[in-house]
């Protein structure tokens, strides 16, 4: 709800006269950082962790990938294994299987560094159903296909979602497609029909008859959630109350003796509920 | 209460002593004292001056036209005057206490001159005062104003080490101090927000005010609570001699003010409202007729007397936003205050005041209907109390006392479903409570013709009171806190206290004739705080108090000047430089959130502040040119621990260079026209030096976890207005004006912010984007009448 407000605060003073334009700026290169992105969760694996460096912020270039490291994930009940490269920078699970409760550990010993993160896989709510309701234009609608989700939230504060949408196959993955959420306002509730889809659809595509729409409902640990939660305030940073930039935080931690090199990203464990329809 | 009670009674025992004193000494000395007001409307004359040439003594008018002198008995040839009225020369014999009040007329305006200031001459250079600024509203109206509309806080924004961190941020930065730290009170009552429309136009109805004031240093002990800087701003209060009408059209609002005499000469009132009307625009487009944008505000005074010595004046304001979209959403928000003051005249040296008053800044957003209907509240209210005494005990030293209890109410955030079917549950932050106290005293003292000095100390205490659960924190500086140790508190029980003792003091040396050198320090305390994690404050911020976690902030500040008049006093100049250190400032962990948050505190990060610098400032006060040129160098840092590796980082308020010029060239009798030019520094923001990609979107990132390492560009800005006066028929009480005015002429995408996103087509491709605020020129023109 944050963020209806300070969409609702930036965006009705700028039709005055305001604008955006792309501008040049000259910003140094800063030094490559190991960056992770990996996930587990309590579905069938396997997982996957791909390793990159940072790069400069305008080069437009793939991230160079991080081949040859050694990955280690363990889990609270005592199963561990290494990870297979299965491609440059991106490893593998192939017996460790996600559940709910337990927490997880990932060691990554890369370029001479070691690394740690930790995370765990948290309960989850089920899905009751997902439906696409029709809108005709409205002072704050326009007009077409919204995606609703229905269900019951798990009594008890401490729960935080994130839903991701899928428009016939494709992942709606702009800046501004990144749902995440928390119960503190809605604990225990009934979720009786919360849209989680704007009309446009994907890449401006509107969502039309036929459709096929995919929705998963993700639960997460409460620093992911808050690593997710930065992240959109960093990526779509716009408006006369956007927050100053700020790094958005990671839970890989060098614990190396004596080095002082950060990492960013995450490693995450969450929860995976699914459900799908066809708009008729 | 009690406690304020205790304080009250222990000034008058220092009082006494003196009291009897007077008696005792009337046997050589009597009493000259009155009411200084305009002939025209009566108006009490802030301010003015009366002059005994013969004995080289004089005295100034309070902020009620109070004036007091005390002589030896004898027949004098006594002077009144006040710059832009006609001086006023009287013999008199005194032979015992003598009440006078002198009633002034304006110069006529025949001559084409605008004057600058409502000030005597040198001034200046003579007054203990510095580091303070006296805005005159006629010079207000006459500057280019946005979209026409005149406005107080822009315009204070063109005097030295004055700033703001974007056009449209709500509030202004005074010597490198936050939006927070600026003390604005409207007939004593304080604001706690001070815009409209999320800063672009200031709360104060220009045909209301009457006289404002801004003092960053130097700040007597009569005033305290704030960091940085006092915005007295006073309100008109009402025309004792006829009924006056006065308003305007302009593109944004119009405007309407009513004075008129209860009792001719005992008492009158002013009723002035304004309206936003963009809404009414709305309701012509078909599918935005259900949305709604506005704001107004209505300001409300009286007065009256009730004999010789005492007089009462009441006074509100009340001023809402409203935006609302279809049945989707809705916010309001605004500040309502009301003042009842009661002036005393003791004895002719003994003037005193009362002051009950209630202030209230509050919003609320939400979804009226449907599931997901919802209201969120949120306030800060305050009722204080306090009593402020000038006694006139000899020419040479004046003694200013009083004592204040504030009593606050937070409510930091409340949300209630609106409807069974509504997803939501309502929540609710503990209300939170707390009380102000202060006492002063204080001397404004003549040593010699040359040396002057008002000096005074400041008791103030504040009261962190329950009900419901407080923790402290635990955990790494720089990431959110753990709640621990919950305590559970009753309603009104003390959870923790915080005295401080606050001196000032003010010097001034005269030099020469035209020039003089001052140097001031003051100490000031600061117990409530803005919780603003956004480049600009946002109308959603919440105020907190200090708490068992939050520590009062607090602020040396030192200050020295050289002040100098030219040409008769037709220039004034003025060099300022001042160094100020600041403690428990407070800061956020990244990523913090502010709104809504039980655990707030974990999420805050404190430490020290520093600023200094030096203000340049010369002012043409007569002819047909006049204006000012004001030049601000500075700079304004931060050391938090968790925040930089824990080392000094410009904050967002640090301007390096700040200027501004204004000139009003008065080109006939009726066509004035005026320009005023602005640059300044970029704001201090982070930029990325990295970038990574996470699950398929990029993410900026900056080695070293640095703050404020960039600026965005300079900002500049040229204004242009030209206003013409109806003709000037001393035979009709109608008068009309036009302005013209031009903002931003030559069109500059001043950048507000710098963000960066990757390209919406190509998500490979990132990009820096900037935002401005207006991206054009802004023509206005607006009508104006009075009768």
């Amino acid at each position: 709800m944050n963020r209806i407000a300070a969409f609702l605060l930036a965006a009705c003073l700028l039709p005055l006269t305001g604008c955006l334009d792309v501008v040049d700026v000259d910003i140094p290169e800063g030094r490559p950082l190991l960056a992770v992105d990996g996930e587990i969760t309590d579905q069938p694996g396997p997982y996957y962790v791909t390793l990159t460096k940072t790069a400069p912020y305008f080069d437009e270039a793939e991230l160079p990938r991080v081949t040859g490291a050694v990955l280690t994930l363990t889990d609270s009940e005592g199963h561990s294994e290494t990870l297979r490269e299965t491609s440059p920078g991106r490893y593998a699970t192939s017996t460790l299987q996600g559940k709910i409760g337990n927490q997880y550990v990932l060691t990554i010993r890369a370029e001479g560094e070691e690394y740690r993160a930790e995370t765990e896989i948290r309960r989850t709510p089920e899905i009751d159903s997902i439906r696409a309701e029709f809108r005709a234009k409205s002072p704050t609608d326009d007009e077409g296909y919204y995606i609703l989700y229905y269900g019951k939230e798990t009594p008890g504060v401490g729960d935080y979602y994130r839903f991701k949408v899928y428009h016939n196959g494709q992942l709606l993955n702009r800046p501004g497609d990144l749902i995440v959420t928390n119960d503190e306002m809605v604990d225990g509730n009934y979720i009786n029909g919360v849209e989680l889809t704007d009309e446009e659809g994907s890449g401006g595509i509107p969502f039309k008859k036929g459709d096929k729409v995919r929705v998963e409902a993700l639960s997460l640990p409460r620093d992911y959630f808050y690593f997710l939660n930065e992240m959109v305030t960093q990526i779509n940073n716009v408006g006369l109350f956007s927050t100053p930039p700020a790094n958005v935080r990671t839970n890989v931690r060098n614990v190396q003796p004596g080095s002082d090199k950060a990492a960013v990203g995450y490693f995450a464990g969450h929860t995976l509920r699914a459900d799908s329809l066809v708009i008729e | 209460m009690l406690r304020f009670f205790a304080f009250l009674s222990l000034f008058f025992l220092v009082l006494t002593p003196d009291v009897r004193a007077q008696s005792a000494a009337a046997s050589g000395r009597v009493t000259l004292s009155g009411y200084l007001k305009d002939a025209a409307n009566g108006e009490a004359l802030v301010g003015a001056t009366i002059v005994v040439k013969s004995l080289s003594v004089g005295a100034t008018a309070n902020e009620y036209g109070f004036y007091s002198l005390t002589l030896p008995k004898g027949t004098y040839t006594v002077t009144y005057t006040f710059l832009g009225y006609e001086p006023q020369n009287v013999t008199l014999t005194l032979s015992e206490n003598l009440t006078r009040s002198v009633r002034l007329a304006t110069q006529g305006v025949q001559t084409g001159e605008v004057v600058v200031t409502g000030k005597k001459p040198d001034e200046n250079v003579k007054s203990t005062e510095m580091g303070t600024t006296r805005l005159d509203m006629k010079t207000v109206k006459l500057v280019p104003a946005l979209l026409g509309e005149v406005d107080v806080i822009r315009s204070i924004q063109l005097l030295p080490g004055i700033s703001t961190v974007g056009e449209g941020a709500s509030g202004f930065n005074v010597r490198g101090g936050g939006v927070d730290q600026n003390l604005i009170l409207l007939d004593e009552a304080p604001i706690y927000n001070a815009s409209h429309l999320f800063g672009l136009f200031s709360t104060f109805n220009p045909d209301a005010v009457k006289d404002i004031k801004l003092v960053k240093g130097g700040i007597p002990a009569q005033y305290g609570g704030r960091l940085s800087s006092l915005l007295d701003v006073r309100m008109k209060e009402g025309n004792t001699q006829r009924l006056g009408v006065s308003g305007g059209v302009g593109l944004i609002m119009s405007r309407l003010a009513v004075e008129a005499p209860i009792v001719k000469d005992k008492g009158s009132f002013i009723v002035a409202g304004r309206r936003s009307y963009g809404d009414l625009f709305l309701k012509l487009v078909p599918d935005q007729k259900d949305n709604q944008a506005y704001f107004y505000d209505l300001s409300a005074k009286a007065n009256y007397t009730l004999g010789e010595k005492d007089r009462v004046y009441v006074s509100g304001y009340l001023g809402r936003d409203v935006f609302a979209f279809g049945k989707a959403f809705k916010n309001t928000l605004g500040n309502r205050t009301g003042t009842v003051r009661w002036n005393h005249v003791f004895n002719s040296r003994l003037f005193a005041n009362a002051t009950a008053l209630v202030s209230k800044y509050d919003y609320g957003l939400g979804v009226p209907e449907g599931n997901q209907s919802f209201e969120w509240k949120s306030n800060i209210v305050n009722y204080s109390l306090k009593a402020d005494f000038n006694y006139y005990r000899t020419p040479q030293s004046t003694l200013n006392f009083g004592a204040s209890a504030i009593y606050y109410t937070f409510l930091p955030g409340r949300v209630t479903p609106l409807s069974s079917t509504s997803i939501f549950r309502p929540i609710a932050l503990d209300e939170q409570q707390a009380v102000e106290y202060g006492a002063y005293i204080d001397n404004e003292q003549t040593f010699s013709p040359r040396l002057s000095a008002q000096y005074g100390l400041r008791l103030s205490m504040f009261d962190f009171l329950g009900g419901g659960t407080v923790y402290d924190y635990e955990g790494p500086n720089g990431r959110q806190k753990t709640p621990v140790n919950p305590q559970q508190y009753s309603k009104g029980q003390l959870i923790k206290r915080y005295p401080n003792l606050e001196p000032r003091a003010s010097l001034r040396y005269v030099l020469t004739d035209n020039s003089s050198l001052k140097a001031s320090y003051n100490r000031m305390v600061q117990y409530i705080h803005l919780v603003s994690n956004t480049t600009a404050s946002s109308p959603l911020d919440v105020w907190t108090p200090s708490t068992n976690n939050i520590k009062p902030e607090h602020a040396d500040q030192v200050a020295v000047g050289y002040f100098r008049n030219l040409k008769d006093n037709a220039y004034e100049a003025s060099v300022e430089v001042f160094g100020k250190r600041m403690d428990n400032q407070i800061d956020y962990i990244n990523g913090a959130n502010t709104l809504l948050n039980k655990n707030l505190e974990a999420e805050l990060l404190y430490g020290t502040g520093r600023a200094y610098g030096a203000e340049f400032y010369l002012k043409k006060n007569e002819g047909k040119l006049t204006g000012w040129v004001s030049y601000t160098l500075s700079r304004s840092e931060r050391k938090i621990d968790g925040i930089n590796n824990n080392e000094w980082y410009v904050n967002k308020y640090d301007k390096t260079h700040y200027l501004s010029v204004v000139g009003i060239y008065s080109l006939s009798e009726r066509w004035t026209v005026s320009s005023t030019f602005s640059y300044s520094t970029g704001i201090a923001t982070t930029f990325p030096d990295s970038r990574y990609v996470y699950q398929g979107l990029v993410i900026p990132n900056v080695n070293g976890d640095v703050r404020n390492n960039y600026r965005v560009p300079a900002y500049h800005r040229l204004d242009l207005a030209a206003t013409r006066e109806g003709k000037i028929d001393p035979a009709k009480r109608w008068h009309s004006s036009w302005t013209f005015s031009v903002y931003n002429a030559y069109a500059r995408r001043n950048p507000y912010s710098i963000y960066f996103r990757q390209n919406e087509d190509n998500p490979a491709k990132t990009e820096a984007v900037r935002l401005s605020v207006f991206g054009s020129v802004l023509p206005s023109v607006s009508y104006n009448f009075n009768f």
